[in-house]
């Protein structure tokens, strides 16, 4: 993981300028847009299958701060 | 045990780089984020045949958030579930000879702090849950951070959890000895989530748990982000289910599985936006382990299309499929068989079963323009109808043809094409 964060982090400096980032501030492209959803999906999820996680850590965003 | 281990030393390390996150954040520039208020309730509603005919689930969700300051943010929330319906008190080739009704009420409170800066943020939360049964208190840390060029986000989150379920007093009874709690035996609260035990009808068993996920996010292109991740639980102490009985070489002891599980999930998704059409295309898939021996893969995909400025509508669908835990047996090679090793379960989620889920939401966004509020008060609203139907298909965990009662009866599933039903209510304000 963290090998790939240092790889992402040299391709993806120069990937998408600042100005470039609209789309990806739109939230239809937000990994964590809606939490209440989300909670509520591994909820029904978890009480139907054997598994659990693997749904993103929230935080994780676009970089368009 | 290696596994086990590892997934302990992952725990460990995640909290620390987490805790070097809080410091990072503390330096960095602050931003301004909106005061939040989310109300989401959620209504779940599965067959099964049983004098209920059903189980119900209303699961409520309220979340405030406050700006506290220029980079802090303090956030509340409260859950709920509330649960009637039918369910099957012993495993066996017949569920509904032991289908019995029940209702139970779940709350839950929880409060949060968070750090935010302009390329980093980090939080800490505490919860707490009770039911009659069942108290949890847990903790939580997460922190992320955008990498240089702020195209590469890592997120990082830990959690523990201290729970105590309330368990039948069996003393030193062996594995097919034990009895199961009838829900007639009282389950002592000294409040709200301090447990007392009950000597010679009730104990409170601990079960701990141990989350860490790392999540690396990465924007490819103006178009296209990708999300990777890494996923570990351990789970210790008592996990089977206190009333569930299995019919077991001619006797009927209580439910017994290990007490130590170990979980490994990896992911990736994907978000592609299509410009021309203002819409977007999801994907996901998820392949999962544990020491129990139940492996899954789930693909999901969806598409997102907006209708003017303030319409958004989604639709998606998610496949999954799971192997059985290796302890688990059809409900006829429990009875005829015996136990697998030491142990003998009833639990669905343990059989092998295909699910897949269809669905569609229908959101409304209102945004402020130009200094105007929305509805003179909020900066955003957003308003959300969903709706999921969920199919589900048990598959035989051993050959079929040395399995003359068949597996059609031993869960109280209705056997019907749709299984269940999800309907969501949501709305958020930011102001």
């Amino acid at each position: 993981m963290v090998a790939a964060a240092l790889a992402g982090a040299g391709c993806g400096r120069f990937a998408v300028r600042a100005s470039e980032k609209e789309h990806l501030a739109d939230r239809t492209m937000r990994f964590d847009a809606d939490g209440h959803e989300s909670a509520a999906d591994d909820h029904v999820l978890s009480n139907r299958e054997g598994s659990a996680g693997g749904r993103g850590t929230s935080g994780g965003g676009c970089g368009c701060n | 045990m290696r596994l086990q281990l590892a997934l302990a030393r992952r725990a460990v390390a995640g909290a620390a780089v987490a805790t070097a996150l809080v410091m990072a954040a503390a330096a960095i520039a602050p931003v301004w984020a909106d005061d939040q208020i989310d109300l989401t309730t959620t209504w779940y509603l599965e067959r099964r045949r049983g004098p209920e005919g059903g189980l119900s689930v209303v699961h409520p969700q309220l979340d405030v958030q406050l700006d506290a300051g220029d980079s802090v943010t303090v956030g509340a929330g409260y859950t709920a579930d509330v649960v009637s319906g039918a369910t099957a008190s012993v495993f066996s080739v017949d569920a509904v000879a032991s289908a019995t009704p029940f209702e139970d009420v779940r709350h839950e409170a929880h409060a949060s702090l968070a750090i935010k800066g302009s390329r980093s943020g980090l939080s800490v939360g505490a919860g707490a849950a009770a039911e009659r049964d069942y108290t949890s208190i847990n903790v939580v840390v997460a922190g992320n951070v955008d990498l240089p060029g702020k195209n590469t986000n890592l997120a990082l989150s830990y959690t523990h959890h201290f729970d105590h379920v309330c368990d039948r007093d069996n003393g030193m009874a062996g594995a097919l000895e034990r009895r199961a709690l009838t829900g007639l035996q009282p389950c002592e609260r000294s409040s709200l989530i301090l447990v007392d035990d009950t000597p010679g009808e009730t104990v409170w068993r601990e079960v701990e748990i141990d989350t860490a996920e790392a999540t690396l996010t990465q924007n490819l292109s103006p178009t296209l982000a990708v999300q990777a991740g890494a996923y570990g639980q351990i789970l210790r102490g008592f996990q089977s289910n206190p009333y569930r009985r299995v019919a077991v070489s001619g006797v009927e002891p209580q439910e017994s599985v290990p007490d130590v599980r170990g979980r490994l999930a990896l992911f990736l998704q994907a978000n592609k936006y299509l410009t021309g059409l203002h819409s977007a295309v999801h994907g996901a898939v998820r392949g999962y382990s544990d020491t129990w021996g139940v492996n899954s893969l789930a693909l999901e995909m969806g598409y997102s299309q907006y209708f003017g400025d303030s319409l958004l509508f989604r639709l998606r669908g998610r496949v999954y499929q799971q192997t059985e835990a290796s302890f688990f047996k059809d409900a006829f090679f429990y009875d005829t068989e015996g136990p697998a090793g030491a142990y003998f379960t009833g639990d669905r989620e343990l059989a092998p079963i295909r699910n897949v889920l269809g669905g569609a939401r229908l959101s409304y966004i209102g945004v402020g323009q130009d200094g105007e509020s929305v509805w003179g008060l909020f900066d955003e609203v957003r308003f959300e109808l969903k709706g999921d139907v969920l199919l589900l298909d048990e598959l035989p965990a051993n050959p079929e043809e040395d399995n003359p009662a068949g597996i059609g009866g031993q869960f109280l599933s209705s056997g019907q094409l749709i299984d269940a039903f999800v309907l969501q209510l949501a709305l958020h304000t930011a102001f």
